[in-house]
């Protein structure tokens, strides 16, 4: 595993560690090799490789895995939380703690004494219909009624975001990309400061916001061509058909996400653009040409 | 882009005179990034024999001749009228390239360090004269409004040929690589300098009168660009400090096998076209913002590009020094993409910036002194400035950190320069009564 791999992983390891509270003197990492653990630090994290946790030999502290392999055949006064890799607790081992289950395989042999085990379901929309079509209501409806608010009291912002996402998609597209990854750069990095993680998830959360902001004018766009007479009623129709086109696309693999990706850009390049739909984007004039 | 309109209008002079000068600028700075950048290297440590360090030092030499033949040339061409002169600027054209392919052919032959800096002396007149010739070629052949998207597609096309065609870093690969790709071209220039053929005649001319129509360069409308004025003179010192960035962080990333195995010299094939591709993204995405944006902005999202891409490069190696195994793993292509992405848009920035800031009278000594100064003087600083480093046994990650440093630096400052001009601008507007 690269640092460049590893980083999001240890991000996600530090948040859980400062959102329980922990005090953390020393944390340790095992990226690859065997690895026979006698002793350990406040926090063990296995990034690769296999770590054991031999028979006979109790430690203290927690363990993560974010990937590789950890065996626990002996005793460990402390959690074990699995987000990727693998885990296996063999037959006579401990764990007074919780063994955590995000993601990942793990294995707890029926002879293990376990404090108490816990695991993650992972939301499986595609299992579930009535769960996919309540997802889907609940972003139309409070997508629909963000659009019918801005038309109905701020038309200009959505014609001026709309503007710039009909008339100049390439530059909404290379603004939006450019804008969106170098701030998720950003906020991932800011993250690693500890001090800056409420301002880097409160970046992550408005980045979202601007992504969505940015359906709301796809579907504004996509109302302005509805035989619809009453703008509001045509936008929030509009979102409606915008929202069912990207469901249908994430059923085409490969082109479908691109084409969401795509999207998705080119509102945010266009949200940004016109500083919210405040400002009408007009490209630079270059004068010359003719031949 | 209004290519596609004299294709489309069968304007078919116009459109050779596009493809005309991306060919030669691709097959120039190809030349420039493998042969000069890369070739010398290995012809001065292991055929001549010198240590890497005097070899940078002779490649520094070159940098500082390269400029002030650059800058006689430039001055020369402007003074004597050929910088409006199509047939005139395609002769010079023709005798570079034909000392450069005399100096590809011969350069593996070279054993000793007098005919190691014979063969710089020679290489740095025929780049001095080269530069200027050809980026002035830029008036006659492309029309403003679309300079930018052909920079973008000459740093496209040449950046994935560099990092996607798998050659040997060796001075005898890429002669020979050269010399064949070279023999056409000196035969077509020939034919275009020298021949006189009524049909081609009636090209070049239809050429030549071409820069009348596509008008002046994008930023001297209102009035020319002087080359002591701010206007230019703030673009080189900017560009000065995009190549010096550039140079000072590729020097030494090029000199860690373990960063360079991994990336522009990876064994794996889909690594250096994943490199490849992120510099066509970088190229067109500096096209689009450069033909929709103001100049700053384009400077402003280099520096942030650079200072991203080496923010991403210390936290990797401050993250391998407090695990040291992390170092013993292999190593994301990200890294590299990222710092791919920003050098394709300064290229871009970089071929379009100065016809853009010329007249037909100018752009000669334009050309040169901006290619000269940002480009060649900023390369011969930053190598001295890494020499000294390597002196000063300064570690990767300090080295690195410093690049950084100067990247954030130069990003900060642009963006307060902005902004105070801004102020500036208003307090004069409202002459200081608006409470």
């Amino acid at each position: 595993m690269s640092p460049t791999e590893a980083i999001p992983l240890l991000i996600v390891v530090l948040l859980m560690i400062s959102v329980g509270g922990g005090d953390v003197q020393q944390l340790s990492v095992t990226f690859q090799g065997e690895t026979s653990v006698e002793t350990l630090d406040d926090v063990h994290v296995v990034a690769g490789g296999t770590t054991t946790v031999p028979v006979d030999t109790a430690v203290s502290g927690d363990i993560y895995v974010i990937g590789g392999t950890a065996r626990i055949d002996g005793a460990v006064d402390g959690d074990v939380t699995l987000l990727a890799g693998n885990l296996s607790i063999a037959d006579g081992a401990t764990v007074r703690g919780t063994v955590q289950t995000i993601a990942g395989d793990s294995s707890i042999a029926p002879g293990a004494t376990v404090g108490r085990v816990s695991a993650l379901e992972a939301p499986t929309p595609s299992n579930s219909p009535a769960q996919r079509i309540g997802a889907f209501l609940l972003q139309f409806l409070v997508l629909g009624g963000i659009g019918w608010w801005l038309v109905s009291r701020h038309p200009v912002l959505l014609e001026n975001v709309g503007a710039a996402v009909a008339d100049h998609a390439l530059v909404s597209g290379v603004v939006g990309s450019l804008g969106a990854v170098t701030l998720l750069v950003l906020f991932v990095y800011m993250m690693f400061t500890l001090v800056l993680i409420p301002l880097a998830i409160a970046g992550l959360v408005a980045e979202l916001l601007v992504v969505l902001y940015g359906q709301v004018v796809f579907g504004y766009l996509v109302g302005t061509h509805l035989p619809l007479e009453r703008s509001s009623v045509a936008t929030v129709a509009g979102i409606g058909v915008f929202l069912l086109a990207l469901e249908v696309l994430g059923v085409v693999p490969y082109v479908g996400g691109i084409v969401q990706v795509v999207l998705a850009v080119v509102g945010f390049g266009a949200v940004l653009n016109t500083y919210f739909g405040l400002q009408r984007f007009e490209p630079v004039t270059i004068p010359g040409g003719g031949s | 882009m209004q290519f596609f309109t004299h294709v489309r209008e069968h304007r078919w002079t116009t459109a050779f005179g596009y493809v005309l000068f991306v060919a030669l600028m691709v097959a120039g700075y190809y030349y420039n990034i493998t042969f000069v950048q890369l070739g010398l290297i290995d012809l001065g440590t292991r055929l001549v024999g010198m240590s890497e360090t005097a070899v940078s030092v002779w490649m520094a030499a070159l940098a500082l001749c390269t400029l002030v033949v650059a800058v006689a040339t430039g001055v020369t061409m402007d003074r004597r009228g050929w910088s409006s002169t199509l047939r005139t600027k395609l002769q010079l054209l023709f005798g570079v390239v034909c000392v450069q392919f005399v100096l590809t052919l011969v350069a593996p032959e070279i054993r000793s360090v007098p005919a190691f800096g014979a063969w710089i002396g020679v290489a740095s007149i025929g780049l001095g004269v080269g530069f200027p010739v050809s980026f002035s070629l830029a008036i006659d052949l492309v029309p403003v409004p679309d300079r930018g998207y052909v920079a973008a597609a000459i740093t496209a096309i040449t950046y994935f040929m560099a990092n996607a065609i798998p050659l040997s870093w060796s001075i005898d690969v890429f002669s020979r690589v050269m010399v064949a790709a070279m023999a056409p071209g000196v035969l077509v220039l020939a034919v275009l300098s020298f021949a006189r053929i009524d049909r081609i005649d009636a090209v070049l001319s239809s050429l030549e009168s071409q820069h009348r129509a596509f008008g002046t360069g994008r930023f001297c409308h209102d009035e020319p660009v002087r080359a002591r004025s701010a206007a230019f003179v703030v673009p080189v010192i900017l560009m000065f400090g995009v190549f010096f960035i550039d140079s000072l962080g590729f020097l030494r990333i090029i000199d860690t096998p373990s960063l360079l195995l991994s990336s522009w010299q990876s064994p794996a094939l889909s690594t250096r076209v994943f490199i490849a591709i992120a510099h066509v993204v970088g190229a067109v995405m500096a096209g689009v913002i450069y033909t929709n944006y103001s100049l700053s902005r384009v400077f402003l999202w280099t520096f942030a590009l650079f200072a991203l891409s080496h923010v991403l490069y210390t936290s990797d190696l401050r993250l391998a020094a407090v695990f040291p195994s992390l170092a013993q793993g292999p190593t994301s292509p990200l890294n590299p993409a990222a710092y791919a992405v920003a050098v394709s848009f300064y290229t871009t920035l970089n071929f379009v910036l100065w016809p853009d800031l010329s007249t037909a009278d100018t752009v000669g000594t334009h050309s040169a002194i901006g290619i000269g100064v940002a480009g060649w003087l900023a390369t011969f600083t930053s190598t001295a400035l890494a020499l000294y480093f390597q002196a000063a046994e300064l570690t990767l990650l300090s080295h690195l950190n410093v690049v950084q440093a100067l990247s954030l630096l130069l990003l900060f400052g642009l963006a307060v320069g902005l902004y105070v001009r801004r102020m500036v601008e208003l307090a004069r507007y409202d002459g200081g009564s608006t409470v």
